[in-house]
């Protein structure tokens, strides 16, 4: 009895005086809210990652020299994290990991596939779960219509929140101290097969988001949040209504514009200088049959400039004028100011594309300047037009692009081989940019797939049922490789090739790049000669880009582990050795 | 404070699962062919043919349709049992094209047309409840209905609702 009491009083003593610890850090400092000029500022809170891609111009480059070329072969693992999420649902088997974590004074924040977010304290050298947010999202009616995986690529901060989203379309705002919801907003519709797997943008005081479904006949949009009202700013469709500058791209008489595709469901990027938003915008669909929807299709496969404020259209640049081939142009724009010769600067946006080619455009005008294949083979066009950066043979003036016409999935070819393969020869998985360097890193697919093409026709187009007039399946095996390219030539620079496609993406530091594979391992590359430094093998698969924060004055280099995604329900018989790969849901963190 | 609150929610819950657990048995007498739908669900035989059955052409391939299949209750059990060669329905049944042959072939006969492995081995008597079920409600069933997908699904989740006010809305808003 005694001993009972006393152990009781014990526990209640501990307990209460571990709930004073809890209450005496967890006040909000005023360092700690997330304001505009700290988004604006990033760049000088070194050891914090505060954008998805670590800034606004996307380079996903730290400064952070640490862990550097001298020493990241004593690389080990700090800590690890087991997340959630992995469960199916819809026509998913399982969840996955594709998030980038956002690091600030020490706390990490990342997601899991269905959009739990996890607030974890970094401090003192280990890991520890502060909150979960389970925003408990609809499995099956967010999981059927989700082409490409149980997808969610992360969070941002604002204020004294964390916005992030959930793939049966809802923005959500939580308190970043208690981790309750404060509020949210349904953004997404996913009766009309809308589904959102990014991470929100923060500009001013807006979250913007962007949208998947461009497989389940959506037209597509970037909206607008004001996060002090929650109410909807601007939406801004990537296919224009009719009558619309544009409209006239869609020549078809079965209405295709209003099923036309053009997802935006990677975060694009912001140039405060000229307060535009530069994002990516997907492929138009039905994917594979491109009579069905003669014309250019804009503004599919296209970068789309847009007006912070308003959502107006700035400019456009489309790559794949009346695509055949899915290769979408969602992949973040990376702004990149570039010395000339003449003591000029050009402002570049640069863009890896689906279609294999990497672009170059002038952002201010929108205005080709370079672009080049990244991938070691491209089958559906001889090339770029050096003035304008269109494939040699589009001709405006058909209505259905056939470009190299034997290899081009069409009504009269139903099954053709092409490269790169639909996935792309890069896919959302992030680029990086060294400042320092001028070098530009790509995570490369390198790949050719099989294109069936089914006959699109109106009636076959339905509500949540997959809009794609064909498919692809894998007969040919798919590797991978890191490629950089120089930014004041426009050359490649290197390639470093690697048995596995990369999935995962990059990160940038002085003199290191970091990445993974799907068969599990991240590793260090020497970033000018992109030699492997290091590697570790997670035992699972690596499916999203590693960052670097410091706290405590120690770097660390913090990665999501879990292969999910698009790759291992539809693609995985182009690498059958990653059928072994199992399901997971793991942070780890590596320090020197 | 708080850990009560926590203690009666659970309590709570608990007491709301035990009863419906108990309407759930005491309710109208169970569909012989719920064994079969379970299977159709724990095989993933959605992730392609979808809850509908009508599959169709997509990302992945194109699963065929089993609302408007012609094979009967032999024959899905044969498709089940052995996937098809040449194509992505795996086969579910352990020992296929090694133990018994599929088809009249073995592993080596099929060779490069050697259907996938389904995610989870069935046993003949799941195979013969998916069959039956298939047989029940899905095979010769026009266009998915609200009452369909309920049946499916339960009334928890809101991928039912399209099916509500009819079966063939526009997927988008016309463009003005």
């Amino acid at each position: 009895m005694r001993i009972n009491v006393r152990t009781t009083l014990r526990a209640v003593l501990l307990a209460s005086a571990a709930f004073a610890c809890f209450n005496l850090a967890s006040p909000v400092r005023a360092a700690d809210e997330m304001t505009p000029e700290r988004l604006l500022n990033a760049e000088k809170e070194a050891g914090n990652w505060l954008h998805h891609h670590k800034n606004y111009s996307g380079t996903r480059f730290s400064t952070l020299k640490e862990i550097n070329k001298d020493n990241v072969k004593n690389l080990k693992v700090a800590w690890t994290m087991h997340l959630g999420g992995v469960e199916g649902g819809g026509i998913w088997s399982h969840g996955g990991l594709e998030g980038t974590p956002i690091v600030e004074n020490g706390m990490i924040y990342v997601t899991d596939g269905w959009g739990s977010v996890y607030k974890i304290d970094a401090r003192g050298g280990k890991g520890q779960m502060v909150w979960k947010m389970d925003p408990k999202t609809d499995h099956d009616w967010a999981g059927a219509i989700a082409c490409c995986g149980v997808d969610n690529r992360g969070v941002a901060l604002w204020g004294n929140l964390v916005v992030s989203h959930t793939l049966d379309g809802r923005l959500i705002a939580t308190n970043k101290e208690t981790g309750q919801v404060a509020w949210q907003r349904q953004v997404a519709d996913p009766d009309k097969g809308e589904v959102i797997t990014g991470a929100p943008l923060i500009v001013k005081n807006m979250a913007i988001s962007g949208v998947a479904g461009a497989e389940y006949g959506i037209r597509g949009w970037i909206a607008a949040t004001d996060l002090t009202t929650q109410k909807e700013v601007w939406r801004t469709h990537t296919i224009p209504a009719k009558g619309e500058p544009g409209s006239e791209t869609w020549k078809d008489s079965n209405d295709a514009a209003a099923a036309g595709g053009g997802s935006t469901w990677v975060t694009g990027t912001y140039d405060p200088s000229t307060d535009t938003i530069i994002w990516g915008v997907g492929n138009p669909g039905p994917d594979w049959d491109n009579a069905y929807r003669p014309g250019d299709n804009l503004y599919t496969d296209s970068s789309l400039a847009l007006d912070a404020n308003t959502g107006k259209i700035k400019w456009h640049y489309q790559h794949t004028p009346n695509d055949p081939y899915d290769y979408d142009s969602v992949a973040e724009n990376v702004l990149v100011d570039v010395p000339t010769p003449n003591g000029q600067t050009q402002k570049l946006a640069l863009e890896a594309d689906r279609n294999g080619f990497a672009y170059a455009i002038d952002r201010t005008n929108g205005k080709f300047l370079w672009g080049l294949p990244f991938v070691k083979k491209v089958t559906w066009t001889k090339g770029l037009d050096p003035e304008t950066g269109k494939p040699i043979e589009y001709d405006p003036k058909n209505p259905v692009q056939r470009y190299n016409a034997s290899v081009t999935p069409h009504r009269e070819n139903k099954i053709a081989d092409i490269c790169p393969g639909n996935m792309g020869g890069k896919n959302w998985p992030p680029t990086s940019y060294n400042p320092d360097l001028k070098l530009w890193y790509i995570p490369v697919i390198e790949s050719c797939n099989r294109i069936t093409v089914e006959e699109a026709t109106k009636d076959k187009l339905k509500a949540r049922e997959f809009w794609t007039g064909g498919g692809p399946s894998q007969p040919f095996k798919i590797t991978g490789s890191v490629t950089a390219i120089d930014v004041t030539t426009g050359k490649i620079a290197g390639k470093m090739e690697t048995p596995f496609p990369n999935l995962g993406g990059m990160l940038s530091t002085p003199d290191l790049v970091f990445t993974g594979q799907p068969s599990g391992e991240v590793m260090a590359l020497d970033a000018k000669t992109l030699q492997k430094l290091w590697e570790f093998n997670t035992g699972g698969g690596v499916n999203a880009p590693p960052v670097t924060f410091s706290v405590d004055g120690k770097q660390y280099v913090a990665i999501l582990v879990g292969l999910g995604g698009a790759w291992d329900k539809w693609f995985i018989e182009s690498t059958p050795e990653l059928k072994k790969i199992q399901p997971g849901s793991m942070l780890y963190v590596f320090a020197l | 404070m708080k850990f009560s609150a926590i203690t009666s929610t659970v309590a709570l819950a608990f007491v709301i699962v035990s009863s419906s657990l108990a309407s759930a048995q005491s309710a109208a007498p169970a569909d012989p062919t719920d064994a079969g739908k379970a299977v159709f669900k724990r095989a993933n035989c959605v992730g392609c043919h979808k809850w509908h059955g009508n599959g169709g052409g997509g990302y992945g391939g194109d699963a065929l349709s089993l609302r408007k299949t012609e094979l009967d209750r032999q024959h899905i059990i044969e498709t089940v049992t052995c996937g098809r060669p040449g194509t992505g329905m795996p086969y579910f049944a352990r020992g296929s094209y090694d133990t018994t042959k599929c088809y009249e072939m073995s592993r080596q006969d099929v060779g490069e047309r050697m259907p996938p492995e389904g995610g989870t081995f069935l046993r003949p008597n799941d195979i013969e409840a998916v069959a039956d079920y298939v047989l029940a409600h899905i095979k010769g069933r026009g266009e998915p209905t609200y009452d369909e997908c309920t049946a499916f699904f339960g009334n928890t989740s809101r991928v039912c609702d399209i099916y509500k006010a009819n079966a063939t809305q526009p997927a988008s808003e016309p463009s003005k």
